[in-house]
């Protein structure tokens, strides 16, 4: 049984987990200063890109309780969205990645609009047809994306340095937006729909419109993670939106804790670290990853996050007693 | 003749879509969930069958039941150790029951896909026919012996499913199970051994169906997401936890894709069911054979 929680307590909670976001982010900002080499900034880089996703998905599956499974096709279609506007029209970049969030935002509301009056698995099957096909169509449209080969996209910035703090600013300024949403009386909203729709929308939650708006707030932060992601690769590819690539970001959500605002950023961080170091011993990540999903799922549900406050937790309560 | 020829070529391919959608169906209308790794069910079926029969020597008949045990085996796995906490309940539900079942059976596909790319590689083999036979006619129509070998096997699980679970007491239980939980296990029926069944005769036919499209398909770890996402597809278009209804929506499809592979374009023979999918969520959100379901 969820033991209700006091308002009051609820906000402090999510404040908490606002300083510890905020610690995470600093402990990135001074660690160019450590980590000289170029393959280990990248590392970083791409972490902080998967980052942005987690938080992004979290915010609809954690936050909000509808499991789309397609977040990284989302993130897939936001890197064709800048690349085509780069490849096809020569626009700067200023035009191409705004695009980046507003065309996923877009199919995501369309898409939204039409699963989401129906609860429960449709929009997991729903979205994850559509990921697949999605990929299906860009492999195949070769004369438009050029198939696998995949489109070149211009760089934003030429230093590694520069495009690691500006992934740490993209990063920060989603946590900051997702925290601000949560704050505001949609995240209450949200919560409420997954903890339990029928009863949210007999209190007057217009249920429909904040799943969809959640559906279309996670859909852009996910493109627009993946147009940044194009700029820096400078190369945008159908493999960006791989099953595979969807189940690493749950990996990292299920295994940082979910529905949490840190939970992602630990997760995104942890996951994709290891899965370099993993690479060198035998190309196992997943293989570790999928089993480590299965296994917080069946018996830790709160992530290592709920792990670690669980354990504060305690010790604070035995100290208490002893005092 | 060029349309009834891709009419009679759809029903059976048709027929492979109903064999993997109709476990899945039922997953879906005894446990309300689904399982997202049900196109590895299809992948443990074709790499045994392959397996037993190349390196083994067993004769390909033979190796159909072993991979059929196979996918029972994987689909009891599956309902003992990962979804019994759905009807036993948890201490406390961190996540919800549609979330909890999402992400568990995600992270077994995963898995699966990961682990026989692994342990086997990820090369693609290929599996004996199970009757060699190039060009059968029957009638006016041409076709391989496999393909008839399907349609005839597809058919006599079908009808034998139907058959168990109109009938047989097991069967019976199952139905009591699906419309009610609560009630039957208060009726003295074991929901936890029905729910068993229903995975393990889910298991059997994805495993069925892919053993019998191992020569054509060419085995390989990611073999099953495209079929797992047609069976998605025909699941909610046949109306969710319809069995009649996922049988005639596999067929729909199966024909639909057959006319349209050769009129419309090739390439993109498998979108035109999310093409559908979307039309039908759009105006008949319940499926085309679904009723609006109620909860009690």
């Amino acid at each position: 049984m969820n033991t209700p929680q006091h308002p009051n307590l609820h906000s402090s909670k999510l404040r908490n987990e606002l300083w510890l976001s905020l610690l995470v982010l600093g402990v990135l900002a001074v660690l160019p200063a450590f980590v000289q080499s170029n393959y280990w900034l990248g590392v970083l880089i791409v972490s902080m890109y998967f980052a942005i996703i987690a938080s992004g998905w979290n915010l609809l599956a954690g936050y909000a309780g509808q499991f789309s499974l397609a977040p990284a096709a989302f993130a897939m279609l936001g890197g064709y969205s800048t690349a085509l506007f780069a490849y096809h029209l020569q626009a700067p970049l200023w035009i191409g990645l705004p695009m980046a969030a507003i065309i996923p935002g877009l199919v995501g509301l369309v898409l939204g609009r039409i699963v989401l009056r129906l609860s429960g698995a449709y929009l997991a099957l729903t979205t994850l047809s559509f990921a697949e096909i999605l990929r299906l169509v860009i492999y195949n449209s070769i004369e438009f994306t050029r198939g696998d080969q995949g489109l070149t996209v211009p760089s934003l910035l030429d230093d590694r340095v520069a495009y690691y703090y500006l992934f740490l600013v993209a990063l920060a300024l989603v946590v900051g937006l997702i925290y601000w949403l949560l704050r505001r009386p949609m995240g209450r909203f949200l919560q409420a729909i997954r903890d339990d729709e029928i009863g949210a929308a007999s209190r007057g939650v217009d249920v429909l419109r904040y799943k969809t708006l959640a559906f279309l707030i996670s859909c852009a932060i996910c493109g627009f993670a993946g147009g940044l992601y194009g700029t820096f690769a400078r190369l945008v590819s159908p493999e960006l939106g791989l099953i595979a690539q969807t189940g690493l970001v749950i990996a990292m959500v299920v295994i940082g804790g979910m529905g949490t605002l840190v939970g992602p950023l630990i997760g995104a961080l942890l996951v994709y670290t290891a899965s370099e170091v993993l690479r060198d011993v035998g190309n196992i990540q997943m293989i570790v990853f999928a089993f480590l999903v299965i296994v917080f799922a069946r018996y830790f549900r709160e992530g290592l996050w709920g792990l670690l406050r669980r354990s504060m937790l305690r010790r604070a309560l035995a100290h208490r007693k002893e005092a | 003749m060029l349309a009834l020829d891709l009419f009679v070529n759809g029903l059976i391919i048709g027929l492979y879509y109903a064999l993997m959608a109709v476990g899945l169906s039922m997953i879906f209308g005894i446990l309300k969930v689904v399982n997202f790794a049900h196109g590895e069910f299809y992948m443990v079926g074709a790499y045994t069958y392959t397996l037993i029969s190349l390196n083994l020597g067993v004769p390909p008949w033979l190796a159909l039941p072993t991979a059929a045990l196979a996918g029972a085996a994987i689909g009891w796995l599956t309902e003992r150790w990962l979804m019994r906490p759905l009807y036993t309940g948890y201490g406390s539900w961190g996540l919800m029951k549609d979330e909890y079942a999402v992400v568990v059976t995600f992270g077994l596909s995963l898995l699966m896909i990961n682990l026989f790319d692994k342990v086997i590689g990820p090369y693609p083999m290929r599996g004996p026919a199970l009757w060699d036979v190039s060009r059968l006619r029957i009638g006016p129509f041409m076709m391989s012996g496999q393909k008839v070998v399907t349609a005839v096997l597809a058919i006599v699980l079908l009808v034998g499913l139907a058959l168990f679970i109109k009938r047989s007491l097991w069967g019976r239980q199952i139905q009591a199970v699906a419309q009610n939980r609560l009630g039957a296990s208060i009726a003295g029926i074991d929901t936890g051994r029905a729910s068993s069944i229903v995975f393990m005769a889910s298991g059997v036919l994805a495993a069925v169906a892919g053993a019998l499209l191992a020569p054509v398909i060419n085995p390989a770890p990611d073999v099953g997401i495209f079929p797992a996402v047609k069976s998605y597809v025909i699941v909610v278009i046949g109306g969710m936890g319809s069995i009649p209804g996922s049988i005639l929506a596999a067929l729909l499809l199966g024909v639909l894709e057959s006319f349209a592979a050769v009129y419309l374009s090739y390439d993109y023979r498998d979108t035109y069911g999310l093409v559908l999918l979307i039309l039908i969520l759009m105006f008949r959100p319940q499926g085309l054979f679904g009723e609006r379901s109620r909860e009690v």
